[in-house]
Order: structure tokens, then C-alpha cells, then sequence
């Protein structure tokens, strides 16, 4: 490798020898071959040539110093961690280590760059996640939620909502909510309090609407949302589907009006009767005897019916204590026919009774158990007109170990769309209401008795105009 | 002075005993249905004096009944009480096309049904 600096030094030193050859010729006419005229001239035609290849050398070298820096700077585009140029050429020295710092910063700008940027995706991902998990708290809300925009237009909606006020859930944007519902009073109830602009008040508001081809009852929160100043926010609406609540306050209502009703009527026995003892208008001591008896069967019947709502009510709340113990179902059964039995006669109502022997037991709480077949009785009494009969049967099966209690009156009976019905809570069989009035208690507490008591069955049989049979299976202990 | 018969109606036996048994006591003839149509059946045979009747019964019910009678010319006249449960209302027009003249809550009083009785027919 030839030195750039070697090559000047050879120009230099050749120049020189020129110069002072143009100058001072006679210098060289001392030096042997020098007086050679012509000697002279290829000595200086030489030089010169010498000179300009020494220049022409120069020049390349720097060319070629000149690309390879080239190529090394173009191999570091891109690259976040450049490798430092190098390069022999003295004079691209400085250009060498100007480009390397600059290499460098922008290496080091670069992956500050690239730091800053994983970390916003980091941020965004998770901003993504905690809206993802935003819109699920939503979805998953089994209440209907609806969220707008100032501009009255939907954002965001879950499935209730939707299946709730019978609109299609679309992923794309923000849909007007006038077109989107058909519930126009919510629409206005909405856009309302968007209006109203109370942040952070909160408006509750009782919406009728149809809904799933019913007419149902929402209560409806309205809350707005904060925007900016000049707009305003949003609406959030939350619709509570409370029409089985507003069933059941009803039903509640019409149940205390029934117990007083039911109340009232042994009560008016009762009144009457001791008021004509007091004025003496007892015939005889026979016509006084059957006052007694009266108003004793009527307080009796005003117990059971306040034990039987106050069963009900304990059952339901938890607060009884059940007490198993061995039952002859026999005895209870002889018991309660024994209380029924004056009922029955005041309705000229025979009582049959064919009754397995006593020593079929089952394990069993003795007042529930006495409580249901007591309310079967009396609802047999209760629907069978004058000169009906109730038959009283129970009926053992050894292999399965099951004891059936049946009762079967020759009653108005009860109409098949009723059946399947009849246990349930508070149901009273429309058809039946003029002959008998009830609570809507008694088989529903029949049931809970022997079912989820006992474990047993409860079933019922009927035909309208002839009776029915109402039925009671317990395991044998 | 004839002897009134008075018309009992009610589907509970014993509050038809009873009320039945103190007017008799009282020296009033009483006729005994226990429900709306044998009421109906039971006036037209032998036209009371005064009905006394209660508003819950199976077939034909209490207001029903003293509108039926009321209609028929026969009985224009006769006044009617209604026995019924305590903050049962009947409606102005109701009671105008039925001759119902008083209205007496149960649990009654057979003494203050005594004094009503007397002084409806005293009217």
C-alpha cells in the first residue's frame, strides 16, 4: 500500500527539484550527465510526469477512501447499533469521526424512539384490555343498559337491552337512537335528561313498555355522563325489568285483602252468637248448647286459618324447626278427621274412611304433617256442595315402602288448564271462587310439607262437575 | 198489625241461623235462602216485607239480586240491607237501581241488625 503522504512527499520533493531546475540550471550542470542538454529535458519531461502520477495516485486514494467510508456508511442505515467507521485516510479522518457521532446520536434517538413506542403499545393494549373488560361488566349485566352520546346517538349496548326493547346489536358506531328503538317515550325520556345536563343527579322513572310481545313494567335510571362544557355528556339508562315485582306487590295486596275476608267470616260467627247468649235469645239449654258449639268450631276454624298464614309465612322465611320423629300416619289422620268432621256435618257431608292399621309409621314432623292432610280435608269440605261425600282412604305399599294418604270428595272439581297450577302459591282456581273463598295457601303449604320437608309427593286428580282426589305419599320409615 | 216477613240471604249457614232465629225472636216471619237465586225464587213466591241479604254469594250476587227485584215492578218498593265486608263500596248508581237502603258490616251486631230492621220498616 503506497502512502498518500509518501506519494505527496515524492510530488513535493519532485516540484522542488523542478523548480530549482527552472531557477538555478547551472546547480545541475555540476552534477555528472547534467551538462547533456538533452538530459536536462528528459530529467525535467520526467519530473513532471513523476509529478502528475503522483497527483493522479493521490486523487484515487482518496476516491477510493472516499466509497469505502461511502459503503460503510450506507451498511449502518438502519442499523440501532452502529459499529464506529473506520477509515486510514488522515484527511477523511475528521469527516470519520463527525459521521460516527452523528451515527451514534441518531442510534441513540432511535431507540429512545423505539422504547417510547413499545411502551404506548403497552399502555394501549391495556387500555384496550380494561375496555374489553369494561364492555363485558356490561354485557354481562343481566339488567338492560344503554349508553348515548350528546348527539342522542347509541354507543355502546348489551344483549338485555337489545332482546329487552327489540333492537339488533351492531358493531358499527354510533346509531341514532330515534330510528333504533320504537319505544319513543324512552327515546324522549333520554334525550330529556341528556337536556337537563345534571351531572352527576340521577332520575329514577317507572317505563311501561312492550317488550317480548308483553306489556312490562321497567324501572329506569337515567344518569348523565360528563362531557365538555359546550356539549354535555351522554346518558347511561339502566332498565330493571320489574314487572314480576309489581306481580307480586299485587298479589301480596290482594292476599291481605283475601285473609282479612277469610278472617272475618268465623269472626262474624263468633260475635253473633255471643251477643245472642248474652241477650238470652237461646231457646233452650239445647239451643244454647248448639251456640256453644258453634262458636267453638268457629274459633277453632279462625285458628287454623291464622296458624296456616303464619306457617306459611315462617316456612317461608326459615324460621321453623322441623322435628322428626316416628309417625303413625293413622293417628294423624283419625285426628284431623275428627276436627273436620262438625264442618262436614254442617254441610251434610258424609265422611268416609278406610284407614290402614296404626302400625305403619313414618319418620316424619307431626304438626306439619297434621297441618297438610287437615288443609286437604278442609279444602274437600270446602268444595263439595251439600249431601257431597269425602272418602278417606290410605293405602300402604310394602315393597317401595311408601304410605298414600288419598282424599277424594264428590266436589266441583277442577278444570285441566288449572291442574297443573293449583300448588302454586297465592292460586286460586278462577272457576271455584264463588263457591269457596281461600287464601291460595293451603296446597302450596301442602306442598312444601310433603315435599320439601318430607321428600314425598303430593299429586291431585279431578274432574269438573263429579270431584276430585287429592293425594299424599310419604316414605315408611 | 200483620206480621212483616223478612227475606234472609246469605251462603253461610250460620249467620242465616243466626239472623233468622233474632227476628224470629222478634216476631218476624223469615224466609231462609242461601244463595242469590233461591232468594229470587223464594221472593217472587211470597213478596217479603224487607230483604236482608249478603253481597259475596255463588250464583247470583247480593247487588245483582236486589237490582233483579228492583226491576221487577212487584218490588220497587221493597227495601233491601246489605250485609258485606267492612270497606266494600258500592257506587252511587249502583245502590239507586236497588232498592238497598242500608249497608251493614261484618262482623255485625244482631242487635243493631234488630234495630235497622225496625226502623227500615218503620219508614
Amino acid at each position: 500500500m503506497i502512502r498518500r503522504t509518501q506519494v505527496l512527499i515524492a510530488f513535493s520533493v519532485a516540484m522542488l527539484l523542478s523548480g530549482i531546475a527552472l531557477v538555478a540550471p547551472e546547480l545541475y550542470q555540476k552534477l555528472p550527465l547534467m551538462d547533456d542538454p538533452r538530459f536536462g529535458n528528459i530529467a525535467a519531461a520526467t519530473l513532471v510526469l513523476l509529478g502528475a502520477t503522483a497527483g493522479l495516485i493521490a486523487l484515487r486514494q482518496v476516491g477510493r477512501n472516499t466509497k469505502t467510508l461511502c459503503r460503510q456508511i450506507d451498511a449502518m442505515i438502519g442499523v440501532s447499533e452502529p459499529s464506529p467507521l473506520q477509515t486510514n485516510d488522515q484527511m477523511l479522518v475528521s469527516l470519520t469521526d463527525a459521521t460516527n457521532r452523528l451515527l451514534l446520536a441518531n442510534a441513540r434517538s432511535l431507540a429512545e424512539s423505539k422504547r417510547k413506542m413499545r411502551e404506548l403499545e403497552i399502555q394501549l393494549k391495556v387500555v384496550q384490555l380494561e375496555r374489553e373488560h369494561a364492555e363485558s361488566i356490561i354485557q354481562s349485566i343481566s339488567d338492560a343498559v344503554l349508553v348515548t352520546d350528546p348527539w342522542d346517538e347509541l354507543v355502546l349496548a348489551n344483549e338485555s337491552a337489545a332482546r329487552a326493547l327489540g333492537f339488533k346489536l351492531s358493531p358499527e358506531g354510533r346509531v341514532p337512537l330515534e330510528g333504533l328503538l320504537h319505544d319513543q317515550k324512552l327515546v324522549s325520556l333520554i334525550r330529556e335528561m341528556r337536556a337537563s345536563r345534571s351531572q352527576g343527579g340521577r332520575r329514577i322513572v317507572e317505563h311501561r313498555t312492550r317488550s317480548g310481545g308483553e306489556d312490562r313494567t321497567f324501572k329506569v335510571t337515567l344518569s348523565c355522563l360528563a362531557g365538555d362544557r359546550k356539549e354535555g355528556g351522554g346518558v347511561v339508562a339502566v332498565l330493571h325489568d320489574m314487572t314480576r315485582e309489581a306481580e307480586v306487590a299485587q298479589m301480596k295486596n290482594d292476599f291481605v285483602s283475601h285473609v282479612s275476608h277469610e278472617l272475618r267470616r268465623p269472626l262474624a260467627s263468633i260475635k253473633a252468637y255471643v251477643e245472642m247468649l248474652i241477650d238470652g235469645e237461646a231457646g233452650d239449654e239445647k239451643q244454647k248448647g248448639e251456640f256453644y258449639d258453634v262458636i267453638q268450631n268457629e274459633a277453632n276454624r279462625l285458628g287454623r286459618l291464622i296458624d296456616n298464614i303464619l306457617d306459611i309465612s315462617r316456612i317461608e322465611s326459615g324460621v321453623v324447626k322441623i322435628n322428626k320423629q316416628p309417625l303413625s300416619v293413622t293417628v294423624v289422620v283419625k285426628e284431623s278427621l275428627e276436627i273436620i268432621t262438625p264442618q262436614a256435618n254442617g254441610k251434610r257431608i258424609s265422611v268416609k274412611d278406610q284407614i290402614a292399621p296404626a302400625i305403619y309409621q313414618t319418620m316424619a314432623d307431626k304438626d306439619m304433617v297434621h297441618r297438610a292432610v287437615l288443609n286437604l280435608l278442609s279444602n274437600a269440605v270446602k268444595y263439595t256442595p251439600e249431601g257431597g261425600t269425602i272418602s278417606v282412604s290410605t293405602h300402604v305399599d310394602e315393597t317401595a315402602k311408601l304410605i298414600t294418604i288419598r282424599i277424594a270428595d264428590t266436589g266441583v272439581g277442577i278444570p285441566p288448564k288449572d291442574l297443573p297450577y293449583v300448588f302454586d302459591k297465592f292460586y286460586r282456581v278462577e272457576a271455584n271462587n264463588r263457591m269457596a273463598k281461600g287464601t291460595g295457601l293451603g296446597l302450596s303449604l301442602v306442598k312444601h310439607i310433603v315435599e320439601t320437608v318430607h321428600h314425598g309427593r303430593v299429586f291431585v286428580d279431578s274432574t269438573v262437575g263429579q270431584g276430585s282426589t287429592f293425594g299424599i305419599e310419604l316414605s315408611l320409615c | 198489625m200483620d206480621q212483616k216477613t223478612i227475606l234472609v240471604a246469605d251462603d253461610e249457614t250460620h249467620i242465616l241461623n243466626v239472623v233468622s232465629l233474632k227476628l224470629r225472636n222478634a216476631g218476624f216471619r223469615v224466609l231462609c235462602a242461601r244463595d242469590g237465586q233461591e232468594a229470587l225464587e223464594l221472593a217472587q213466591q211470597e213478596q217479603p216485607d224487607l230483604l236482608i241479604t249478603d253481597h259475596n254469594m255463588p250464583q247470583l250476587s247480593g247487588l245483582e239480586l236486589c237490582q233483579k227485584l228492583h226491576a221487577d215492578s212487584r218490588f220497587d218498593k221493597m227495601p233491601a240491607i246489605m250485609l258485606s265486608a267492612r270497606g266494600f263500596q258500592l257506587e252511587e248508581c249502583d245502590t239507586a237501581a236497588s232498592g238497598i237502603v242500608m249497608m251493614i258490616s261484618k262482623p255485625f251486631s244482631p242487635r243493631q241488625l234488630l234495630a235497622a230492621v225496625d226502623q227500615v220498616l218503620a219508614a
